[in-house]
C-alpha cells in the first residue's frame, strides 16, 4: 500500500517533500554528526583538568556518555534545523527571489517555469544553509552552558565537603558526569520537541 | 584552625633562681596538603628567674612514611634562654601520605640555669589530630585554572564561532538584498 503511494509521486514532489522532512541527507548527517562529537568531547577536558576527575580510572564511562551525548545533540541540531527552515525560508523569499531574477534576467530563453524552479531551489538551498549553521551555533552555545552551569553549580551541592581535616575522599565523581548529560538531554529534547 | 595553644607548666623544682620554660608546638598551616610545606613552629617561653641552658628540643612525632623532612632541624640545641625571654625554632616537613594524623608532642630537655646542672625533661603542647589532604583536591578547590580555561575557551571557539559566522554572513547578504530593495521602493 505504502509502495502504491510512494511510486505516485513525480520526482519533483518526492524532492519537494524531502526539503520539508525532518530526514537530513547525509552530508549533514556527515556535518551534524561530526559536530556533535565535538562538542561532547570538548567536556571531558573540563572534567579532567578543572573537575579533576580520574580520567583513565573512567575511561570507559567517558567514552560511552559521549557516543551517548553525540547522538542526543545530534537529534537536537536535526530538530532545530527543521524549526528553523520553514522560518528561514519565508524570511529570504524576496531577497533570494531577486536576486536569481537579477542573475537570470540576461537569459531570455529560460522559462517562466524554470526561473521559478531555480527560486524554488535557492530558496531550499539558502533556509537549509542558514538553518544548518544556526542550529550548529545555537545548541553548541546551550550545550557548553548547560555543561558548566550544571557541573559547577546545580551538581555542587553533590560532592562532599573537600575541607580538612574530616574529609572524606571521593573519588569517583562520573556519576555527577552522567548526571549532567542526562539533564542536558533531558532539557534539549523537551525543548526542542515542545517547539 | 590549626593552632592549638595549650601551655603546659613544668614540673620545676619550686626554687626563684631556677629557670622554667613554657614549650608550645604550633602547625602553622590552615590547610594540610600533601606535597606541600607544613610549617611547624616551636615556641619557648622561660618564666622562670633564672636563665634555661644546654635546651635541646626533639620531635620525633612525625612519621618517616608519612613525612618527608623539608627544612630546618627536628632535633635542635638552644645553649641559652635568658628569663622571661622568647625563642622560636621552626621546621619544614612535607606530607608524603593522605589521610588523618595525630600531631603529638615534642620532647625538650633543659637545665634549670647557669650554675645548676639538673637536667629537666619537658614536653611541648599537642596540636592534635589533623588531615593531610591530596593535593589535587586541594588544587581543585583553590586553583583559578586560568591555563585550563583558556585552553577550553580555545577549544570551545571553533565549535561555536564558525556555525555563527556563517550564519550571520548569509543573513546579512539576504538582509542588505532586501534592504536595498524596500528602499529603492521607497525613493
Amino acid at each position: 500500500m505504502s509502495n502504491k503511494n510512494k511510486s505516485s509521486f513525480t520526482k519533483e514532489e518526492e524532492l519537494l517533500l524531502q526539503d520539508f522532512s525532518r530526514n537530513v541527507s547525509t552530508k549533514s548527517s556527515a556535518l551534524f554528526y561530526g559536530n556533535a562529537f565535538i562538542v561532547s568531547a570538548i567536556p571531558i577536558w573540563l572534567f579532567w583538568r578543572i573537575h579533576m576527575i580520574d580520567i583513565y580510572a573512567s575511561l570507559l564511562s567517558f567514552i560511552v556518555v559521549t557516543f551517548i551525548s553525540t547522538y542526543m545533540v545530534a537529534l537536537a541540531y536535526k530538530n532545530t534545523k527543521f524549526v528553523l527552515k520553514h522560518k528561514v525560508a519565508v524570511k529570504r523569499e524576496e531577497a533570494v527571489t531577486r536576486e536569481v531574477s537579477r542573475k537570470l534576467s540576461e537569459d531570455k530563453k529560460m522559462s517562466k517555469k524554470e526561473k521559478d524552479e531555480r527560486i524554488l531551489w535557492k530558496k531550499n538551498e539558502v533556509a537549509d544553509y542558514e538553518a544548518t549553521t544556526f542550529s550548529i551555533f545555537y545548541n553548541n552555545a546551550l550545550f557548553l552552558a548547560l555543561v558548566i552551569f550544571i557541573s559547577f553549580y546545580v551538581l555542587k551541592t553533590f560532592t562532599p565537603a573537600v575541607y580538612p581535616f574530616y574529609y572524606k575522599l571521593y573519588d569517583s565523581y562520573i556519576h555527577i558526569y552522567i548526571y549532567i548529560y542526562i539533564y542536558i538531554y533531558i532539557y534539549i529534547y523537551n525543548y526542542i520537541k515542545g517547539t | 584552625m590549626m593552632l592549638v595553644f595549650c601551655f603546659q607548666t613544668l614540673k620545676a623544682e619550686e626554687s626563684d633562681a631556677s629557670g622554667r620554660l613554657l614549650v608550645s608546638k604550633q602547625i602553622l598551616n590552615k590547610y594540610i596538603v600533601q606535597d606541600m610545606d607544613l610549617i611547624v613552629k616551636y615556641t619557648l617561653y622561660n618564666i622562670g628567674n633564672n636563665a634555661a641552658t644546654k635546651i635541646v628540643i626533639s620531635d620525633t612525632s612525625f612519621n618517616s612514611d608519612t613525612f618527608e623532612h623539608a627544612g630546618g632541624q627536628l632535633k635542635a640545641t638552644i645553649d641559652r634562654i635568658p628569663p622571661g625571654a622568647n625563642v622560636s625554632h621552626t621546621v619544614v616537613l612535607r606530607p608524603v601520605r593522605i589521610g588523618p594524623y595525630n600531631f603529638t608532642a615534642a620532647k625538650i630537655t633543659y637545665e634549670t640555669g647557669d650554675e645548676s646542672s639538673k637536667v629537666q625533661e619537658a614536653v611541648s603542647s599537642e596540636p592534635g589530630e589533623g588531615y593531610i589532604v591530596a593535593f589535587r583536591d586541594y588544587d581543585k578547590k583553590f586553583s583559578p585554572h586560568l591555563l585550563d580555561w583558556g585552553a577550553f575557551a580555545m577549544m570551545t571557539l571553533p565549535s561555536l564561532a564558525i556555525p555563527f559566522l556563517l550564519w550571520w554572513s548569509s543573513k546579512s547578504k539576504y538582509e542588505t538584498l532586501s534592504s536595498k530593495h524596500k528602499k529603492n521602493q521607497k525613493d
